[in-house]
């Protein structure tokens, strides 16, 4: 080539490169992505806060404007979810505890500890995840109402607690059976972390003459901090977002001790219809608990996860 | 500190038909306070034996006694033993101080004061007092092998266990450590079993060695014992860097005959021997001596391949005519090279410095004289 071609030339011809068919569609599909994820949301967020009439009359992504504008219906789900929001936390916070410390342990037992016969437990733990919910539905709804009705014989030693009703023993069914079905997959979780670690920590640990569970408690549940982070999260949002084992021991909405997935799916309806206001208030405020843990413990999740593939 | 005996030991991993032998039976005794090496390649069961004293193994069969007391069936955590790990293995949680005291709290009924003034004194002692509120992520490879070794000393056990401890040190830090860890371990006089791959550790730390390989033990003894007098063409081939060179040959009347020379052999080296068996002939590379290319009797020309001065001494590396490419044989000598790369030269075995070895069984012939101290070498013109 010679060099008498212009600078302008040059300029045009590095313009169209940047513009060329690959960039642009990359940006097609982003933009699409962002929609396609991001609309619902939106939606959800701006319906919550629409008079009736606005959510009626204008496209239901659109922000209220003027008179479409209204917070009644926030108010009127917080206060209709109030109690339940006490019911949930109460059923997911003990359940999630007790189950990932149990699950902790388990996965000690199974993983640092030699003894006789662990493979046929690890056994029955795998297949332990694999039980569907529905095939238990009916033994579960007998179990605790009628062989063994926990619910019934604690409601005069919770009506005595403060702080809780005597309405609140229904929920600890609940809670056990959350338990045991939890602990298989977060035993998995805990396990594939423990295999990680080096077998010496255990062995420098006996040597200094720790018992087993001396081991399990100064060595490896200080260590376990970040693995707790990630299965905590996982397990609280797992209970707190569960339906069917609410709705099978639990049955009704309107039982005071109804943990709020129950609620959601019937708030804002009437004879008139479905107020979709009321009811994208009601799922908004149910989300928060589960928003603010992952943002509160962003940090220590993903230290968890790396740790864990690494 | 007590006797530690190791009786006859056997270790099996057995799965459903299969089983592998890891150690067969082993038996070694170290006396209280004594310092034994356990040495030998990779897998040839020195680990699994150290694991077997402290219990972190299960003993398929023999007895190991602590102090008279068989301690078979007694648990890792009632031995009273203490042991230094390969990768240290300290508690990343835990600072250096809480790793220290760890074991004094879980093993003893000392009251908290008494074990924060045994740490603080031992860690004095270690040089790591400005260590104890650190965590082991914050220390240097150097700074947590101390502090491996503090927990351990601090527990005053009857028997140390070191697993390749100095392993993960960079050259010049082993070196400086071996010493040290010599030192402490008579200053301590505790009993000691150091398990290691290296021989220079175990020639230079060990009271005694013990040679282990495919499970089985080779020969106990003082170092310069294995050196000088080892039991075997293995023993012979491991200990010692440069390693001792070997030549297969047969015996014929009154000479060995290899592919390369021909070496008379006196009677006194030949003893009863039949004509016709298979031998090798060992010498180290220290004990060969270069003189002028003229052949005699048990000088042999050779080609000198590669000199590596080292300062102290030059490796030479040496073929005979005939010899396959990859195949050679190495002279050191001391001072100033007066070889180089491409001169032929004459080798001499002076014969008191040889060993003989059956060349079936391998076992030992004839080790070298030891009242042998050999002559300088001869000076080219």
């Amino acid at each position: 080539m010679s060099q008498s071609t212009s600078d302008t030339n040059i300029d045009v011809a590095s313009v169209v490169e940047d513009v060329n068919l690959r960039r642009i569609g990359h940006y097609t599909i982003v933009i699409l992505f962002l929609g396609f994820f991001l609309l619902p949301l939106i939606t959800g967020i701006m319906t919550a806060l629409k008079t009736s009439t606005a959510v009626a009359n204008t496209l239901p992504f659109m922000p209220p404007l003027g008179d479409g504008f209204t917070l009644a219906n926030l108010e009127y789900a917080f206060n209709r979810l109030s109690y339940a929001f006490v019911n949930s936390l109460l059923m997911a916070i003990p359940a999630t505890i007790i189950n990932v410390l149990l699950a902790s342990m388990a996965a000690f037992g199974l993983t640092m500890v030699r003894w006789r016969g662990q493979m046929g437990i690890l056994v029955l733990f795998l297949i332990g995840i694999f039980v569907p919910y529905q095939a238990v539905l009916v033994p579960l709804a007998r179990f605790w109402n009628n062989i063994f009705p926990i619910a019934d014989m604690l409601e005069p030693v919770f009506s005595v607690v403060p702080l809780i009703q005597g309405y609140h023993s229904a929920l600890v069914p609940l809670i056990i059976t959350h338990v045991a079905y939890g602990i298989p997959i977060c035993m998995l979780l805990f396990r594939s972390y423990y295999q990680s670690l080096p077998n010496s920590l255990v062995e420098a640990a006996k040597i200094d003459g720790a018992s087993i569970t001396k081991i399990y408690r100064r060595i490896i549940l200080p260590i376990s901090k970040p693995m707790f982070g990630v299965v905590f999260i996982y397990q609280f949002t797992q209970i707190y977002n569960e339906f069917l084992f609410s709705f099978t021991l639990v049955t009704s909405a309107n039982s005071s001790e109804a943990p709020i997935t129950l609620i959601i799916p019937t708030i804002g309806t009437s004879t008139s219809g479905i107020d979709f206001g009321i009811r994208m208030a009601a799922a908004f405020l149910a989300a928060l608990p589960t928003i603010i843990l992952y943002v509160a413990f962003a940090e220590q999740f993903a230290k968890g996860l790396e740790t864990e593939s690494a | 500190m007590a006797r530690l005996e190791i009786d006859d030991v056997t270790k099996e991993y057995r799965s459903g038909e299969s089983s592998v032998v890891a150690v067969q039976d082993i038996a070694v005794e170290v006396p209280d306070g004594d310092f034994l090496v356990l040495v030998g390649p990779s897998g040839c069961g020195k680990s699994t034996t150290l694991r077997m004293i402290a219990g972190l193994e299960e003993i398929t069969e023999g007895e190991i006694r602590l102090g008279g007391r068989t301690i078979n069936d007694v648990s890792a955590q009632e031995r009273d033993i203490a042991m230094v790990f390969q990768s240290y293995a300290l508690y990343p949680h835990k600072t250096v101080r809480s790793n220290m005291s760890f074991g004094l709290e879980e093993s003893t009924e000392l009251s908290d004061s008494a074990i924060a003034e045994t740490v603080e004194e031992t860690a004095a002692m270690m040089g790591i007092e400005d260590l104890l509120d650190r965590k082991p992520g914050e220390l240097s490879g150097g700074q947590q092998q101390r502090v491996a070794l503090g927990r351990a000393i601090v527990r005053d056990p009857d028997v140390f266990l070191m697993d390749e401890p100095l392993s993960n040190l960079d050259a010049k830090l082993r070196a400086e450590m071996r010493t040290e860890l010599q030192h402490l371990q008579e200053q301590l006089d505790v009993t000691t079993v150091y398990v290691t791959h290296d021989q220079t550790e175990a020639m230079t730390m060990g009271d005694r060695i013990a040679v282990l390989d495919e499970g089985e033990l080779q020969q106990v003894g003082t170092p310069l014992e294995c050196y000088h007098e080892p039991n075997n063409l293995f023993v012979a081939s491991f200990i010692g860097e440069p390693s001792m060179n070997f030549f297969d040959g047969t015996l014929e009347n009154d000479a060995l005959v290899t592919d390369y020379f021909e070496y008379p052999l006196s009677q006194e080296s030949r003893r009863d021997l039949e004509s016709g068996g298979d031998l090798v002939l060992g010498i180290r590379p220290e004990d060969a001596r270069i003189g002028d290319a003229q052949q005699s009797d048990r000088r042999f020309e050779a080609e000198v391949l590669v000199v590596e001065p080292m300062g102290n001494e030059n490796i030479i590396h040496l073929q005979f005519d005939g010899m396959a490419v990859d195949d050679e044989f190495v002279v050191t000598t001391e001072g100033v090279p007066n070889v180089s790369a491409g001169d032929r030269v004459g080798v001499e075995f002076p014969e008191p410095a040889i060993h003989l070895f059956d060349g079936a069984g391998g076992d030992a012939i004839k080790n070298r004289d030891l009242s042998f101290t050999g002559t300088p070498d001869a000076v080219l013109p």
